[in-house]
């Protein structure tokens, strides 16, 4: 199967390529794979207090458009609010990306490392801001 | 609901083969009951390959070459089904992931969470790989290091195949009031087995390329 152009340009010169620490309090992390082809994607977003996405970085080990996809969403969200980057929809990757039917997944896997990434950060803002309260993982009684 | 067979009549639960006349009947068929098998998980290999073989010769088209052109037809294309079938029950993994697909359930709805540990194990090793490809042929620690990995994940592998064959036993022997704890075990069994297959195909790769053997 042939790439389209602008796949082949974000597989050989991947933007953001890379990792934040996840420590810093500032970075949402999420992890999100595709099990009908075993894809593994980590999308990181650097959030300020405003909830303004100040930059990303993504390690994708899959296909081209796995790749491709999670490159150009790197690209995508930087300047973005999180609420305006929680609606990005995965059409809009496989329309600049020119992906073809069999590989919409790799588009949706992009869309869920975003919200997964946002959500992260969420629990972990939320996380501190209640360190004064309770501390979640005793009050929630996982049964352990 | 049976079936009559178009060459002599005879009524019969659908199969591949009219089990009176022997000619191939015009039929769509589960790739279970291509192959005459019980729908269980639990295969006997051995058995399996007889059957597909027996199956595989009695409806081959160059025996109906000379046949009307339906009978013609139905034998190639439930020869087609037979090998489709065979390929599909033969390995375990695709036969639970048609399994999923029979039960209209999907192995990537609501599953895009990948294992906390796994994802662990998958970006520490892709590390290594990144640092194996720079390092080249030089780097002959770090090439046993990954070797000695490879090893680890091939035992990683084993013991996922073997929780699916446990799966599929559990299966067999349900009444169906545990379905939906078996559809989530055997979803997450085969998305662990997915992302180890990738893992373990970008290791032997890095390790057979020619720039680090």
């Amino acid at each position: 199967m042939a790439y389209s152009d602008k796949v082949l340009d974000h597989y050989n010169n991947p933007r953001n390529v890379g990792s934040f620490s996840k420590e810093d309090p500032d970075v949402g992390t999420g992890v999100v794979g595709a099990p009908e082809c075993g894809d593994v994607m980590k999308l990181q977003l650097k959030i300020n207090d405003n909830g303004v996405i100040q930059d990303a970085r993504f390690k994708t080990f899959g296909c081209g458009s796995a790749i491709a996809s999670s490159s150009y969403v790197t690209e995508l969200v930087k300047g973005k609010h999180i609420d305006e980057a929680m609606a990005i929809k995965n059409t809009v990757i496989v329309k600049e990306l020119n992906l073809p039917p069999v590989k919409i997944h790799c588009s949706v896997l992009a869309e869920d490392a975003i919200k997964a990434a946002i959500a992260d950060w969420k629990t972990r803002k939320g996380a501190t801001a209640d360190d004064t309260k309770i501390e979640p993982s005793k009050a929630a009684g996982s049964g352990e | 609901m049976t079936l009559q067979c178009p060459s002599c009549g005879r009524e019969q639960e659908p199969q591949l083969i009219c089990q009176q006349c022997g000619m191939p009947l015009p039929v769509e068929l589960d790739c279970f009951a291509a192959l005459g098998l019980p729908r269980k998980l639990t295969i006997d290999l051995p058995a399996l390959e007889e059957r597909y073989h027996d199956l595989g010769k009695r409806i081959h088209p160059d025996r109906f070459a000379s046949s009307p052109p339906r009978v013609r037809s139905a034998s190639l294309s439930g020869a087609a089904l037979l090998t489709r079938s065979y390929r599909t029950l033969r390995d375990p993994v695709s036969r639970g992931l048609y399994w999923l697909e029979l039960n209209g359930e999907k192995l990537a709805e609501n599953n895009k969470q990948v294992p906390a540990e796994l994802a662990e194990t998958v970006f520490e090793v892709q590390e290594q790989l990144a640092e194996l490809r720079e390092a080249g042929a030089g780097d002959g620690a770090l090439r046993r290091e990954v070797e000695k990995r490879r090893v680890e994940l091939g035992l990683a592998m084993d013991e996922l195949r073997e929780g699916l064959a446990r799966n599929f036993i559990r299966w067999d022997r349900s009444d169906g009031s545990d379905r939906a704890e078996l559809v989530a075990e055997l979803k997450s069994i085969l998305s662990k087995i997915a992302y180890m297959r990738t893992l373990i195909r970008d290791v032997d790769r890095e390790l057979d390329s020619p720039r680090t053997a």
